[in-house]
C-alpha cells in the first residue's frame, strides 16, 4: 500500500478530509488537478451566513480547519440577525480569497504525514468490491486502504455563458474528464446539477459614491474556538439595486440563456437563482438588491453578490451598467453557470460511506450540496470516518438533535436532494439547541475521541464551562435592582452588560462568557422544552433496524417503501419515518416486525 | 410522541365506562406494586401484595373506597410486559371514579389512548397472532389513512381546516424567512404578522366552540332529575321513557340508589338519572343513595329539580342553579291559584295525566341548546375529543406565539409555537408528521386494553 487514504480533491471539502486523515495519524496523499487551486473561494469570497456559520464553528470544534483559516484571512467581519434571537443569530466574514487560499496550501504543506500531488483521477481502484487506490490521466496508480472523493464541479463540469459552451469546472480550468463514467459503470447513479457565479467588475471603475455603504462589525467573534482574538483591517462592501431597465434587457435576451433554451438540463438550486431567474419568477418586484463585496485585499475584483447569470457577455455588459454605481463598471471577468455530475447521495451510509463501494467515502458538492461550508463539513466527516473505518472503530455520526452536520447529512442520505443542498437555519427542528457559541460544547468531546480534537481544545472548552459555571455563581449570590441578579437575567429588557459596573465581580469575567452565560439563563425555559421534544426524538431513533433486515420476508409494507427501504437501509425507525414517501403503517409493521 | 414515556406508572379503566357488576382497572408500570401495597388491607396479614407471588389474585379493600381483588403481575406474564395490577372492583361509576382519583392521587398517570398496547409492543409482548393482528389493523389504515381521515371529517370541515392552516403556514413563512435569511437579505416589510395570528386562533376558536353543538347531538347530555322524596321523580323518569322502568311507589326513598336509562327528547340523546330523593335518612344505605344523589347532580348538564304541589318545598342550592329546570308536580290535584313566590316561576306538570310534559320537554331543549354556540347553517361542526383538543392545542400554541411576542421575546423563540399549532391542525386532517407515527398507530386502541 502507497498510502493509508488518498483524498481526490483541494476544495474545501478535500482540505478537512486529508488534514483529519493525516492529524489522525494516517498516510495521506492529496491528490488535485492544481495545487495552485487549493482552497478556492470560486464564487463568493465569504464564509458564513445564517446556519453556514453554525456549521463553521462545528467544524471547528470537532478539530476542523475552516475556522481558523476564515479567523486569519477576513477582510470583514458581520454578526448576522443580531435583532432576531441567538437561534438565528451567525456569523459571517468576507475573505481575501489569495490569502484563503494560500494559507489553506500551507496548513496542507506543513502538515506531517500528509503528500500533496497535481495530476487528475480517472477511476477508482478496486479489489474484492473495495476501494483500493485510484488511476490518473497521466497513467499513473496509487493504492490505499480507503479513498475519500472531493470531486466539487469538476466532474464532467461543463460552463456555460449564453451561446458558450466549455468543459471546464470553473472558469479557466478544465473539467475532470472520465471519472463520470467510471463510475457509473462500476454502477454509481449520478445527475447533473448546475450552479452559477457572478461577474467580477473593477473597484476603481465603480461610482461608489453612488451606492450604500455597509461596514463591518467594530466586535469581531472569532469563528474557531482557538482564536483569541482578531483585529484585522476591515473593508467596506456596497449596496445597489437593479431597475426597470436592467429588467427589461434581461427580459429582451431571455431566449439566449442557456437556462431557458434547454442547453443546461442540471437543477439549479431555487434558493440562489440566477438574476434571469429573479426576473421571470418574480415580475412584480421592480428592483432586486445587489451587494457589491471586495474579493481580497491585493485586487480590485469585486463580486456581484445576486447578479449571478448565463447570458452573453454584451448582455450582462449592458444589464450591469444599467445599475446606480456600475455605470461605468469594467468587467474583468463574466458571469457564469456551470453544470456537473453529482452522485445520489441516498447511495450513501451515515458515516458517507459508499454503498456500492466499500471503503470509498464521498463529501461536499459530489452529494449534491452547495456552498463551502456544506462541502467543508462533509469532507471533514468523511475523512473522521475513514479513519475510524481504519481503525476498526465505530464511525460517528452526529444526530440531527446535536449539530447541522447532522441535519445536514441525516437529510442527504435520507432524503437525498433534487436541487444543490443548502443549510437552512429552519432545516433544524432543534435549533435552539444548535446556537453557533454552542458548537464547542456539542461536538469537541466527540472530536477529541476521534484523535482529531487536541488537547488544548479540550482544556480550552473545560476552562469556558468552569467560567460560566462560576460566573452563574456569582449572579445568584449578587443583587441587581433590589433583585437577585440571576433571577434578573431572565427578563426580556435587562441584559448582562448592563450589570457591569454595577455587579460587583462581573468585569471579571471574558465577555465571551457573559454572553454565553446570559444566553445560558434567559432561554433556559425554552431550550429545556427544546429537550423534551429531542427526547421524544431519540426514542424511535434508538429503535435500531439490523444491517442485514430482509424487507422482503415482511408482507405488511408496501412495494414503494420496501423498494425506499432496500435502497437506503436506514439504520432506525427514526430514520425510516423520514424516508419522503414512507407510510405511517409501513413503519408500523416495520415495528411490529422488529420487536418480534 | 405525547407522552408515552415508557418509564412511568400509568392507569386506565379496562371496562367500558358504564355502569356493571364488576369494573376492572388497569396499572402498569416499575414500582406499582409497592406504591398500591401499604394502601390495600387484606384479610390474611401474610397477604401483602408487595409479598405476593406473581400472577395471583388477593382480596382486601383498597384505601377505603371499595372491597376489591388485586391480580398482581410482576414481569413478563402482564399484558404490557411490565409490572402491574388489575383492580377488580364494584361496578358503579362513583367506585371506579373514586378509586380513578386515589390512583391519580399517587403520581401516577392516566393512560393515553393506545398506551397498554404500545407498552406491551415495546417489551415485545406481542405474540404472533396478536402482531398479525395489529398488522391488520396497520394495513387496513395504511392503505386508506389519509382518505379515511378525509372521509370521516366531512368536507366542509377539512376545507375550513385547510383554510386556517395555510394562514399558519403564511405566518410561519413569514417567520421562518426571518430564520433562513439576514436583514440585510430581505427588503421586504418583516413586521411580525400579528393580525393574521389573531384571525387564525379567532377561527380556530370558532370551529372548536362546535363542539359542544356537535357533541349535544351525536353524544348527547345527561339529565338529572332531583327534588324531595315522593315529589313523583320516578314517574317523571317512567315518562320520559315511555315504560315502566323504575319501581314506582308513593312510599318515600323507595328509589334507593340513582337509575340510569337512555331517551331522546326532540333528537338529543339524554341520558336520564332518577335519583333517591332528599331527606334526613336514618338508614346507612339511604344515606349513601342520597350522596350519590348529590354528586349525580352536581356533575348533570341539567337538572330537574321535582316538588310536590301538594306540599312544595325548595332546596334552593339546586333550584338556583343555572342549568335547573324547576318544576310543581300533581298540578292537576292542587289549585293553580294558590301558589305564590317562589313557586309561582315553577312548571306546571301532572306526570299522572301528562299535562305539560311537551312544555318540558321544549324547555330541557331550549336550556340544553342555550348552553352551546350553535353553528350558523352551513358551518363545519367538529364531532369528537380528539379534534377539539387538537384544535384547543393549536390555539394556545398560537396565543403562547402572541405573548412570546408581547413580551420581546425573538423570532426563534416564537417560530416552534407557531409550528406546534400546524402540527396540531396537521394531526386532524391526518397528515403524519414524524412525531406522531406511533400515536397515530396506537391511539386507536381502546384506552386500558
Amino acid at each position: 500500500m502507497d498510502y493509508d487514504i488518498i483524498v481526490i480533491g483541494g476544495g474545501h471539502a478535500g482540505i478537512e478530509a486529508c488534514l483529519a486523515a493525516s492529524r489522525t495519524g494516517f498516510k495521506t496523499l492529496l491528490i488535485t488537478q492544481s495545487l495552485d487551486a487549493i482552497g478556492r473561494l470560486s464564487c463568493n469570497p465569504a464564509v458564513g451566513g445564517l446556519a453556514k456559520g453554525n456549521i463553521v464553528r462545528e467544524v471547528d470544534a470537532l478539530g476542523g480547519e475552516m475556522g481558523r483559516l476564515i479567523d486569519s484571512t477576513m477582510i470583514q467581519f458581520r454578526m448576522l440577525n443580531k435583532s432576531r434571537g441567538p437561534a438565528v443569530q451567525a456569523p459571517r466574514a468576507q475573505a481575501d480569497k489569495f490569502s484563503y487560499s494560500r494559507l489553506a496550501k500551507e496548513t496542507l504543506e506543513k502538515q506531517s504525514g500528509l503528500e500533496l500531488f497535481m495530476d487528475t483521477v480517472t477511476d477508482i481502484l478496486t479489489q474484492d468490491g473495495k476501494a483500493c487506490g485510484v488511476l490518473t490521466q497521466r497513467g499513473m496508480s496509487f493504492t490505499s486502504r480507503a479513498v475519500v472523493l472531493t470531486t466539487g464541479t469538476f466532474m464532467d463540469g461543463r460552463i456555460f455563458i449564453g451561446e458558450y459552451d466549455h468543459r471546464a469546472g470553473r472558469l479557466g480550468e478544465e473539467a475532470a474528464i472520465g471519472l463520470g463514467d467510471a463510475l457509473r459503470a462500476k454502477g454509481f447513479t449520478t445527475g447533473r446539477m448546475k450552479t452559477g457565479t457572478p461577474a467580477r467588475v473593477r473597484l476603481s471603475s465603480l461610482h461608489l459614491e453612488k451606492m450604500e455603504r455597509q461596514d463591518g462589525d467594530s466586535e469581531i467573534v472569532p469563528f474557531s474556538f482557538m482564536t483569541e482574538s482578531i483585529d484585522r483591517v476591515q473593508m467596506p462592501c456596497w449596496i445597489t439595486y437593479t431597475n426597470e431597465k436592467t429588467h427589461k434587457i434581461i427580459m429582451d435576451n431571455i431566449h439566449r440563456s442557456p437556462l431557458y433554451g434547454g442547453k443546461i438540463v442540471g437543477k439549479g438550486p431555487r434558493y440562489c437563482p440566477s438574476i434571469e431567474d429573479k426576473v421571470v419568477r418574480f415580475p412584480d418586484r421592480d428592483r432586486h438588491q445587489i451587494f457589491v463585496e471586495p474579493e481580497g485585499a491585493g485586487t480590485e475584483e469585486m463580486y456581484l453578490n445576486g447578479l449571478s447569470s448565463s447570458l452573453p457577455e454584451e448582455v450582462q455588459r449592458d444589464f450591469i451598467h444599467s445599475m446606480e454605481g456600475l455605470e461605468d463598471a469594467v468587467v474583468m471577468r463574466p458571469a457564469y453557470a456551470v453544470e456537473y455530475d453529482y452522485i445520489d447521495p441516498l447511495t450513501l451510509k451515515s458515516s458517507l460511506e459508499s454503498k456500492v463501494l466499500e471503503n470509498l467515502f464521498i463529501a461536499g458538492q459530489t452529494n449534491g450540496t452547495s456552498g463551502y461550508e456544506e462541502a467543508a463539513c462533509q469532507g471533514l466527516m468523511a475523512g473522521i470516518n475513514a479513519c475510524q473505518k481504519l481503525k476498526k472503530a465505530p464511525p460517528l455520526v452526529l444526530s440531527r438533535t446535536e449539530a447541522y452536520i447532522g441535519v445536514l447529512i441525516d437529510d442527504l442520505v435520507t432524503k437525498g436532494t433534487k436541487e444543490p443542498y443548502r443549510m437552512f437555519t429552519s432545516r433544524a427542528e432543534y435549533m435552539l439547541s444548535l446556537r453557533h457559541d454552542t458548537a464547542d460544547e456539542r461536538l469537541t468531546r466527540k472530536g477529541y475521541e476521534c484523535g482529531l480534537a487536541t488537547e488544548e481544545r479540550l482544556q480550552r472548552l473545560e476552562y469556558k464551562l468552569s467560567r460560566t459555571e462560576a460566573l452563574e455563581d456569582l449572579l445568584h449570590h449578587r443583587s441587581f435592582e433590589q433583585k437577585n441578579a440571576y433571577e434578573a437575567i431572565k427578563r426580556p429588557e435587562i441584559t448582562i452588560e448592563d450589570m457591569v459596573g454595577k455587579v460587583e465581580g462581573l468585569d471579571e469575567f471574558e465577555s465571551s462568557v457573559r454572553k454565553r452565560t446570559e444566553l445560558k439563563i434567559k432561554y433556559d425555559g425554552y431550550i429545556k422544552l427544546q429537550e423534551k421534544l429531542v427526547d421524544r426524538f431519540v426514542r424511535l431513533e434508538s429503535i435500531v433496524i439490523p444491517d442485514d433486515f430482509d424487507y422482503d420476508s415482511v408482507d405488511g409494507i408496501s412495494a414503494e417503501s420496501r423498494e425506499k427501504f432496500k435502497q437506503i437501509r436506514p439504520e432506525s425507525v427514526g430514520r425510516a419515518s423520514r424516508i419522503s414517501g414512507v407510510r405511517t403503517s409501513d413503519i408500523g409493521v416495520l415495528l411490529v416486525y422488529l420487536r418480534k | 410522541m405525547k407522552n408515552f414515556d415508557a418509564d412511568d406508572i400509568i392507569f386506565a379503566p379496562a371496562t367500558a365506562w358504564a355502569m356493571g357488576a364488576i369494573a376492572v382497572i388497569r396499572v402498569s408500570g416499575k414500582g406499582c406494586i409497592d406504591a398500591i401495597s401499604p394502601d390495600f388491607k387484606t384479610v390474611r396479614k401474610d397477604h401483602s401484595l408487595s409479598t405476593r407471588k406473581t400472577a395471583t389474585a388477593t382480596y382486601g379493600n383498597l384505601a377505603g373506597l371499595d372491597d376489591c381483588i388485586i391480580t398482581i403481575y410482576r414481569g413478563r406474564q402482564s399484558y404490557t410486559g411490565e409490572e402491574s395490577l388489575e383492580i377488580s372492583c364494584h361496578g358503579g361509576l362513583q367506585t371506579v371514579k373514586e378509586i380513578l382519583d386515589y390512583l391519580l392521587s399517587k403520581g401516577f398517570r392516566k393512560a393515553e389512548g393506545g398506551e397498554f398496547t404500545l407498552r406491551a409492543f415495546l417489551h415485545g409482548r406481542m405474540d404472533l397472532t396478536r402482531a398479525e393482528a395489529v398488522n391488520e389493523l396497520i394495513k387496513s389504515r395504511g392503505e386508506t389513512a389519509k382518505a379515511m381521515a378525509l372521509d370521516r371529517l366531512n368536507g366542509s370541515l377539512y376545507r375550513r381546516i385547510e383554510d386556517i392552516r395555510a394562514l399558519v403556514l403564511s405566518v410561519m413563512g413569514k417567520l421562518e424567512v426571518q430564520l433562513d435569511y439576514s436583514e440585510d437579505e430581505i427588503g421586504e416589510d418583516l413586521s411580525f404578522p400579528e393580525e393574521d395570528i389573531k384571525s387564525a386562533i379567532e377561527s380556530i376558536k370558532r370551529l372548536s366552540s362546535t363542539f359542544s353543538a356537535g357533541k349535544l347531538y351525536s353524544q348527547g347530555a345527561s339529565v338529572v332529575i332531583c327534588g324531595r322524596t315522593n315529589a313523583g321523580k320516578s314517574s317523571l323518569f317512567n315518562l320520559f321513557l315511555k315504560q315502566e322502568r323504575a319501581i314506582v311507589s308513593p312510599i318515600k326513598g323507595t328509589t334507593r340508589d340513582f337509575l340510569e336509562a337512555q331517551c331522546t327528547v326532540n333528537s338529543i340523546p339524554i341520558r336520564l338519572y332518577d335519583t333517591a330523593g332528599f331527606r334526613d335518612a336514618t338508614e346507612e344505605i339511604e344515606k349513601e343513595g342520597i350522596r350519590r344523589s348529590e354528586a349525580l347532580a352536581e356533575n348533570a348538564d341539567i337538572l330537574i329539580y321535582m316538588t310536590d304541589a301538594s306540599e312544595p318545598v325548595e332546596d334552593r342550592e339546586y333550584t338556583e342553579k343555572d342549568n335547573c329546570i324547576k318544576v310543581l308536580n300533581k298540578a292537576d290535584i292542587a289549585s293553580l291559584e294558590s301558589f305564590k313566590a317562589p313557586f309561582d316561576s315553577y312548571l306546571r306538570l301532572s306526570v299522572a295525566t301528562g299535562e305539560g310534559f311537551n312544555r318540558l320537554c321544549d324547555i330541557l331543549t331550549q336550556k340544553l341548546e342555550s348552553t352551546i354556540t350553535l353553528p350558523s347553517s352551513g358551518d363545519p361542526v367538529i364531532e369528537n375529543q380528539r379534534q377539539k383538543d387538537n384544535l384547543d392545542r393549536a390555539s394556545g400554541a398560537l396565543e403562547l406565539a402572541l405573548k412570546h411576542n408581547q413580551e420581546g421575546l425573538p423570532v426563534d423563540i416564537i417560530a416552534p409555537d407557531v409550528q406546534e399549532a400546524l402540527l396540531a391542525l396537521g394531526e386532524i386532517t391526518g397528515e403524519v408528521t414524524t412525531e406522531d407515527i406511533l400515536d397515530n398507530i396506537f391511539s386507536n386502541f381502546c384506552v386500558g386494553k
